[in-house]
């Protein structure tokens, strides 16, 4: 049978998530959408029972036009081989979103909630520092927010300046060439 | 706290320039005398916010900028951009174009381990074989240029494929290089891993146990010191790695010199992978067309592809709405845990002298840490 390996440790969490849908996406590629109320317990049952040990990565997605942010939590296992992506989704707010930490369970998990944080304004209650990291002296929006817009920000901030120098002008005016 | 601790205690600011790693980034650092109370990491250096910037391009024009997300090591970047945009979109790869971009990957960790090898060096004062590296390093920049035209960074494994094929006899001169890396490893030997000087400074610093290490997130050469037989080429592989023979080198020290002695063992690994690939490399061709890149859309769909870097586990996830540029690309370098909480609690309780062997020890890389 086509992920076999795959399908039983699906089996193994749809008894205790029974509201969360499970997805094969390939081989060692589990995908699980969840209420994000879930997050939490799933999160420690990955790491105390099911042997996810390594937290690989948090990754935030703004869908704007839903009005939410997708946050991704990816999780691998050592001895299973296995990569499983829990994703939940929060209300998009205008201020900061509101999200519960997993900081106290996984170390690395700090690094990735602060920087979403910071790029895209959502607070992970409980985590001990949610300082800036990265964008020193920035007191602008989130900036990867999708309606922090680049080119809007850059023209609206800094301005073009004229460059028309003497020696340029006196180059153009000496008409010298063979146009 | 007693009087004289008073007098002793103070705060000191390391960095931006090359503060032990390569790249620039800072730490603030509380010490009593010379010992090292707290380190707290200051980066944002280097960031160019490539991840807003992917959002804003074409996905063919981004394959020109991730490769600079790091220096040393670029070429898992191109690969996982492409991967993922290849998962995406379901576009097949013919074989050939496999095996060279297991080799590029290969040669680029062998540049990198080059680098990190001389640069740990550097950090005991032990320059020459840091002069040395780098300049046997030049022979595989050498062979980058003749392959994609870059030294540095090679914009060369796009969707679908690589950018062109081997130039005639190219194969004949990555072996010589091959030979000539092989024959120079003895002489690394005697400058620094039997060097009575180095052993005395790395062994027993920058400690970390196995545990610490799985809770830590520590990946890549830095957790096989530490006695975990953990790489992504063997436990999701991907290009042709499984169809190679090699091994994985593992410690059980979990200090310093243990990280040394596993990248010093990798690169003979390396130098074995590349004479597999050139032995057993198919002919054909190397690139399937994609449509017109400036007219492309992308399905929907996401997806998370993993590389194992000369630093560790090295991992981008794509989001594509079906339009013509990626909705979202969140790039995982592996010292977004090396480079921060790592060094953090290795240096709390290390002596001032050791911080910058133990930064580079880990082989952080702060562009991957900024983006």
């Amino acid at each position: 049978m086509e992920y076999q390996k795959e399908n039983s440790i699906i089996e193994a969490m749809q008894l205790e998530f029974p509201e969360a849908a499970f997805t094969v996406k390939k081989a060692r590629r589990i995908e699980v959408k969840l209420p994000s109320k879930r997050l939490y317990d799933f999160a420690v049952r990955m790491q105390k029972k099911w042997g996810f040990l390594h937290l690989s990565a948090i990754s935030c997605v703004d869908w704007i036009n839903d009005g939410e942010f997708e946050l991704v939590y990816h999780f691998w296992n050592y001895d299973e081989k296995v990569l499983v992506m829990a994703k939940i989704r929060i209300p998009r707010e205008k201020g900061d979103s509101h999200f519960e930490t997993i900081s106290n369970l996984w170390q690395p998990a700090k690094f990735f909630e602060r920087d979403i944080h910071e790029m895209f304004g959502i607070y992970f209650d409980g985590s001990e520092d949610m300082e800036g990291f990265i964008l020193t002296d920035w007191t602008g929006p989130p900036p990867m927010r999708k309606d922090f817009i680049t080119r809007e920000y850059a023209l609206n901030f800094f301005h073009y300046r004229e460059y028309e120098p003497q020696w340029l002008k006196d180059m153009m005016a000496a008409g010298e060439g063979n146009e | 706290m007693s009087k004289i601790d008073e007098v002793r205690d103070y705060e000191l600011f390391i960095g931006p320039n090359h503060p032990g790693i390569a790249g620039n980034y800072s730490f603030k650092m509380k010490l009593r005398g010379d010992k090292v109370l707290s380190a707290k990491t200051d980066a944002g250096y280097l960031h160019r916010g490539f991840e807003k910037l992917m959002e804003e391009r074409l996905f063919i024009q981004n394959i020109a900028i991730v490769c600079r997300i790091c220096v040393p090591d670029p070429d898992p970047n191109e690969n996982n951009y492409a991967r993922a945009v290849e998962e995406i979109a379901g576009i097949e790869v013919p074989e050939r174009a496999h095996w060279i971009r297991t080799l590029v990957l290969e040669l680029s960790r062998m540049a990198s381990h080059l680098f990190s090898l001389g640069g740990h060096a550097a950090t005991t004062g032990l320059y020459v074989l840091a002069n040395w590296t780098i300049a046997d390093r030049d022979r595989i920049m050498e062979l980058f240029e003749e392959l994609t035209g870059g030294r540095v960074y090679h914009i060369y494994q796009l969707p679908g494929g690589v950018r062109r094929d081997f130039p005639d006899g190219f194969g004949r001169r990555v072996l010589e290089v091959m030979d000539y890396i092989e024959s120079r490893l003895p002489d690394y030997d005697d400058l620094a891993i039997n060097n009575s000087l180095f052993i005395k400074r790395a062994t027993g610093i920058g400690v970390i146990t196995k545990e610490q290490a799985i809770s830590w997130g520590v990946t890549g050469p830095n957790l096989r010191a530490c006695g975990v037989a953990a790489d992504v080429r063997k436990d999701d592989p991907y290009e042709v790695y499984d169809k190679l023979d090699f091994e994985i080198p593992t410690m059980t020290e979990g200090d310093s010199y243990a990280r040394m002695i596993v990248r010093r063992k990798e690169l003979v690994q390396s130098i074995n992978i590349v004479r597999q690939i050139i032995d057993k490399i198919p002919s054909g061709p190397v690139w399937n067309k994609i449509p017109n890149p400036l007219k492309w859309k992308v399905p929907a769909g996401d997806a998370y592809v993993r590389t194992e870097s000369s630093k560790g586990e090295y991992a981008y996830y794509m989001v594509s709405d079906g339009g013509r540029k990626p909705y979202r690309v969140h790039v995982r370098g592996a010292s977004t845990t090396h480079g921060v909480h790592v060094l953090e609690n290795l240096l709390a309780g290390s002596r001032i002298e050791d911080a910058s062997q133990i930064m580079f020890s880990l082989d952080a890389c702060p562009p991957e840490v900024d983006r």
